[in-house]
């Protein structure tokens, strides 16, 4: 089953572009990942899924429903960490926790409590005396307290230290074993690569690219580094499946997709020093994806 | 509606509901004192106000065939509590839309399992409560000061006078409410309720000042004139109609506007 389900979905404000033609799935239980750079379109998408904004055209579902329609249904299972937190900033934070609470029909005590321990928030600060990073931290007790089906977050790690991230992606990870459906929209690539299983990558608007993660990293390049004992011909490796090939003295370094076989046999023609062949990052990839593109 | 933001809004703005009613009927209450002081001398003070030039007669509210009662006399300052009272009104009704822009919670409220039209019923009601509660406290207070003070007036026309402030405030709200819908972010709630409001005010005093009658159709503050209640005990029904028309048509298009409106990314 399909948690969310976008068609065609259009959105320009006035005359300028938020996103265009945008469709794909997300199954019930999986990590989606939602990649791009900055003002590409992600916050769009997101905010007309939460109904925030309206679609110019096309449409949106989430748990089967139309997402404009019937927005108040659909936001009781819901939980939502936006990338920058504000809330009332005379409250405290127990009280804000207890008024968000407030809205959902269920006792959400003990999930605060809980989430608040391993967050590691103290609840009897007032927000307006809270840093950045323990916004952050009241947001995401906010988006998960009253447990969730689905939970989207819109560049949720902005702001936490790596050892907080750890522990809040621990949590979403946990939610998600649970059975939580996520959506994670980020520019930071690596977080996408730790979480997600399939990832959309959305470009001016447009989803230029729908994969799983694994596709994308595992079958698709290895990244190989090669230090020679001589220096070689500059094309030496620009063979078909070779690409960003550097040569720089005796250091040769590029990302390859296609037969292993043939490569190695190229490789140990050559007498080297050291090799190193991993897995390439989203980021490299990516980038270089993005150019094919432009 | 959701009778916790209700509770949530009506907290916010439970405090200020009081302290403008204390202010409010702090002023009115000298006044029933200072009626009450200047005892006979009240005739002296309706010759010297009779020399007055007609002009200013007109544009402070000064009625002065009535002015030894305690109704015309307190109908002077009253034009005052009443620009308080829209100013509150006018405030309320603009800020409790617009601060979810201003300190951009908007997307906390709206992602909630609520509907929009319930987030703006909500919230219009707890305005509305914060308006009841200031006019309960004025009017109880002043009524009963009048009455232990004053030994003889009319009390039906004191309290129709003094209740007009909430029709007034209804349609100061109502106002606010659409100006916030509309507005994208306001920056300062207070600036734009001062310059509103004292605008409308000025308005009805020019008319007042040149004798133009049709303009009174424009400003709330001279939808209840008290010449007109003190000599008829009633209200002129074209402009209590007019009154409830605008609050109506200006609550309905705000929440249609609201309805519709796309909530930017902060």
């Amino acid at each position: 089953m399909n948690v969310i389900e976008i068609k065609n979905l259009t959105k320009y404000y006035g005359k300028s572009r938020g996103i265009i033609d945008v469709s794909f799935n997300v199954a019930e239980g999986e990590i989606f990942g939602f990649i791009g750079p900055n003002g590409a379109g992600k916050s769009t998408a997101i905010r007309t899924l939460l109904a925030l904004i309206y679609p110019t055209s096309g449409s949106a579902a989430i748990f089967g429903k139309d997402c404009i329609k019937y927005a108040p249904e659909i936001a009781k299972e819901v939980g939502y960490l936006p990338s920058e937190v504000f809330y009332y900033e005379k409250m405290k934070v127990i009280d804000l926790l207890n008024y968000a609470a407030s809205f959902y029909k269920k006792d959400c005590r003990k999930r605060i409590k809980e989430l608040a321990e391993i967050m590691d928030l103290d609840l009897k600060r007032r927000i307006d005396d809270l840093s950045f990073g323990n916004k952050k931290k009241v947001g995401i007790v906010q988006g998960l307290l009253h447990e969730p089906k689905l939970i989207i977050l819109d560049e949720p790690t902005s702001g936490l230290d790596p050892l907080m991230q750890q522990k809040f992606f621990d949590l979403l990870l946990a939610e998600n074993q649970k059975g939580a459906t996520i959506l994670l929209s980020s520019h930071v690539l690596s977080e996408v690569q730790r979480l997600c299983s399939r990832v959309a990558i959305i470009k001016e608007g447009k989803i230029i690219r729908l994969e799983k993660i694994s596709d994308l990293t595992e079958h698709n390049y290895k990244k190989i580094k090669i230090k020679t004992k001589e220096q070689i011909e500059k094309d030496y490796f620009d063979l078909g499946g070779t690409n960003k090939l550097e040569v720089e003295g005796q250091k040769v370094s590029f990302l390859f997709k296609g037969d292993l076989n043939l490569i190695l046999k190229k490789i140990a023609d050559v007498e080297i020093l050291n090799i190193w062949i991993e897995e390439p990052s989203l980021e490299e990839i990516f980038i270089h994806y993005y150019e094919k593109e432009s | 509606m959701s009778m916790n933001i209700f509770r949530y809004e009506l907290k916010a703005y439970r405090k200020s509901a009081i302290i403008w009613a204390c202010a409010m009927t702090l002023l009115a209450v000298v006044y029933i004192f200072l009626f009450k002081g200047l005892g006979s001398d009240i005739e002296n003070f309706q010759a010297f106000l009779n020399n007055l030039p007609e002009v200013i007669k007109k544009g402070f509210n000064i009625l002065v065939d009535s002015i030894s009662t305690l109704e015309g006399f307190y109908s002077f300052v009253f034009s005052f509590v009443l620009l308080c009272g829209a100013i509150q009104a006018m405030n309320l009704g603009t800020d409790i839309v617009s601060k979810e822009v201003r300190a951009k919670t908007a997307d906390f409220l709206l992602t909630k399992p609520v509907s929009r039209i319930n987030i703006l019923t909500s919230k219009l009601l707890a305005a509305l409560s914060a308006l009841v509660i200031t006019n309960s406290i004025y009017l109880g207070l002043t009524v009963l000061t009048a009455v232990a003070v004053v030994e003889a007036f009319n009390l039906k026309i004191f309290f129709l006078i003094s209740l007009t402030m909430f029709f007034v405030q209804l349609i100061f709200l109502a106002l606010g409410f659409l100006i916030s819908v509309m507005a994208g972010k306001i920056e300062s709630v207070i600036s734009v309720s001062l310059s509103t409001v004292f605008g409308f005010y000025i308005l009805g005093s020019l008319g007042s000042f040149m004798g133009e009658a049709r303009i009174r159709y424009f400003s709330p503050f001279r939808y209840f004139d008290a010449a007109y209640i003190i000599k008829h005990a009633a209200y002129e029904t074209s402009f209590v109609v007019i009154g409830i028309v605008f609050i109506i048509a200006a609550l309905a298009g705000s929440c249609l506007i609201y309805l519709k409106k796309d909530i930017q990314a902060v």
